[in-house]
């Protein structure tokens, strides 16, 4: 047995992705990424400026809440820019890094928070995609994590394109009207996944410990590009976990695995 | 400047009508207006079309109490909760116009009616079935530069409600903490309801005027509702009732389950 849990391995899979210096967003509902973006600020990338839902920037939270929009995240902060800033900042080019989930990603990257089915006639509505639309198209970075990787959320197609990653292919962005950014990581729970430069699509960079390459296919719905060798995602180091059990109390990393779907 | 202290339901019985365009304050649980939103579920409102992008049981409750003709958002959902399960089943069966946005197009189209356009354009819409199925975005190129661009419709509410901190009787109102877009939200509607936690002198407003965060000259009517987020949070108030909304999706799961939720928290008469 391990001594971290899957939330915890996600949760520095997603710290890994923040550069110091970046300015980032952090959405509704995030727990992991949340955690992942205080564990890089008190880790490798301490200037990064974190936008949070509660509006609050450079916040001293005595612990991660619940809801990324409570106002503990936003305790002793410096200013609150609210999200009229984080739209300017990101239609100028300045916003480095976002994270968004979905009930669907498909091959190029794009996900679905929308609806399954039809979209007048859906079969389920789901919340909608929140900043996702926007931040897709405006953000340089945006990394994608599904909770529970299977051929209902790794799909061939999404039902709807809620956020746009790389459409149809190479060029796709450009010509819709979008010139910078796109999705550059998936994180799930088996594995992480990047896009390969030339044909847009999404490729394995690493499985969790203790998963298959064969667990990864079954639970693709698509041709995945596997690399010659396929390394494991590193787990974290005792020190990772010490701060992230330290600034996350009531586990609320662990709430995306404990809900009904 | 006029006091304008009303009472939950003067204000709602004079200020919100059927068929009013209602922009709600608060985003995701911190600072729904949910006092007001019992009020309006109380007196049996129709055909509203309610405005926000991050929205919780405020949008799911109005929605399922069945006060709702069209919805302007970007999610509604009750985080760890769970889907907001009136949204879901009224949307599935058709029950309710979406009018599906992303964060930015939102409150672009109230910052448009704020400033009397009747669009703005946006950026990053492009390439979304978002931006392909809605009625609100469409193309445009600018003038100027040549630059492909998404107009959005302005959405103009007839009211907005909030919840705040303070004010005084005249309606200077104090938000401290997440302001979200509360205050544009007020500027861009005819009329604007705020409940407060609490009522403070005048010359407190005048002795820092710089915490004022919404002026008089856009509040129609103060109402002194202590807790009038809950069970959503106050920032440095209280923090949301996690047991509550965890009582609330349950309930939702079943319409009657939600009638019954409504008949011992809504009709009762809690404020």
């Amino acid at each position: 047995m391990s001594d971290y849990t899957i939330a915890e391995l996600m949760s520095v899979c997603m710290a890994k992705e923040v550069r110091d210096g970046d300015l980032l967003v952090q959405g509704l509902y995030s727990p992991m990424v949340m955690v992942g973006c205080w564990l890089a600020k008190r880790t490798h990338a301490p200037h990064a400026v974190i936008f949070n839902v509660s509006e609050g920037i450079e916040g001293r939270p005595r612990y991660l809440p619940y809801s990324t929009a409570e106002p503990e995240l936003a305790r002793d902060c410096v200013a609150f820019p609210d999200f009229l800033h984080v739209g300017e900042l990101a239609a100028r080019g300045r916003l480095d890094l976002v994270f968004l989930s979905a009930a669907q990603v498909d091959m190029y990257g794009n996900t679905n928070l929308s609806v399954i089915g039809d979209y007048c006639h859906p079969k389920v509505r789901l919340p909608g995609g929140a900043a996702t639309t926007y931040f897709f198209g405006m953000a340089k970075r945006s990394v994608i994590w599904i909770v529970r990787q299977s051929r209902k959320s790794f799909v061939e197609k999404v039902d709807f394109i809620t956020g746009v990653g790389y459409l149809d292919g190479p060029g796709a962005r450009e010509k819709a009207g979008l010139r910078w950014g796109g999705p550059v990581r998936v994180i799930t729970n088996l594995g992480v996944y990047s896009f390969d430069e030339e044909s847009k699509r999404m490729k394995l960079d690493s499985r969790h410990p203790g998963v298959s390459v064969e667990e990864i296919l079954e639970n693709t719905g698509f041709e995945l590009i596997l690399p010659p060798e396929v390394p494991e995602t590193p787990p974290p180091t005792q020190e990772q976990l010490r701060l992230i059990r330290e600034m996350d109390p009531n586990g609320v990393r662990e709430l995306e695995f404990k809900k009904e779907v | 400047m006029e006091e304008r202290l009303l009472s939950l339901q003067e204000a709602v019985s004079r200020y919100v009508h059927d068929g009013d365009v209602v922009a709600v304050g608060g985003v995701g649980r911190n600072r729904s207006p949910m006092a007001l939103v019992r009020e309006i579920v109380r007196q049996g409102k129709k055909d509203l079309h309610i405005v926000g992008r991050e929205k919780g049981m405020d949008f799911d409750m109005l929605i399922g109490a069945g006060c709702v003709r069209k919805v302007s958002f970007a999610l509604v959902s009750l985080e760890e909760f769970g889907l907001a399960m009136n949204f879901r089943r009224k949307a599935q069966a058709g029950d309710i116009e979406l009018d599906e946005h992303a964060c930015n197009s939102v409150i672009t189209s109230i910052r448009a009616a704020a400033m009397g356009l009747p669009f703005l354009p946006v950026k990053g819409m492009f390439g979304s079935d978002v931006f392909r199925v809605s009625k609100s975005l469409t193309e445009i190129t600018c003038p100027f530069t040549g630059e492909r661009l998404a107009a959005v419709r302005a959405i103009k509410p007839d009211v907005t409600i909030i919840h705040a901190h303070q004010a005084d009787k005249f309606g200077n109102v104090r938000i401290q903490g997440s302001p979200f877009e509360d205050a544009l939200k007020a500027r861009a509607a005819d009329r604007t309801i705020v409940t407060v936690e609490e009522i403070i002198e005048h010359e407190e407003i005048r002795a820092n005027p710089h915490l004022t965060t919404i002026p008089y000259i856009y509040v129609t009517a103060v109402v002194h509702v202590p807790q009038g987020a809950w069970p959503a949070s106050c920032d440095g108030y209280y923090e949301s009732d996690r047991e509550h909304v965890q009582e609330y999706a349950s309930s939702t799961k079943t319409p009657e389950g939600f009638q019954e939720y409504l008949e011992k928290y809504v009709y009762s008469g809690r404020s």
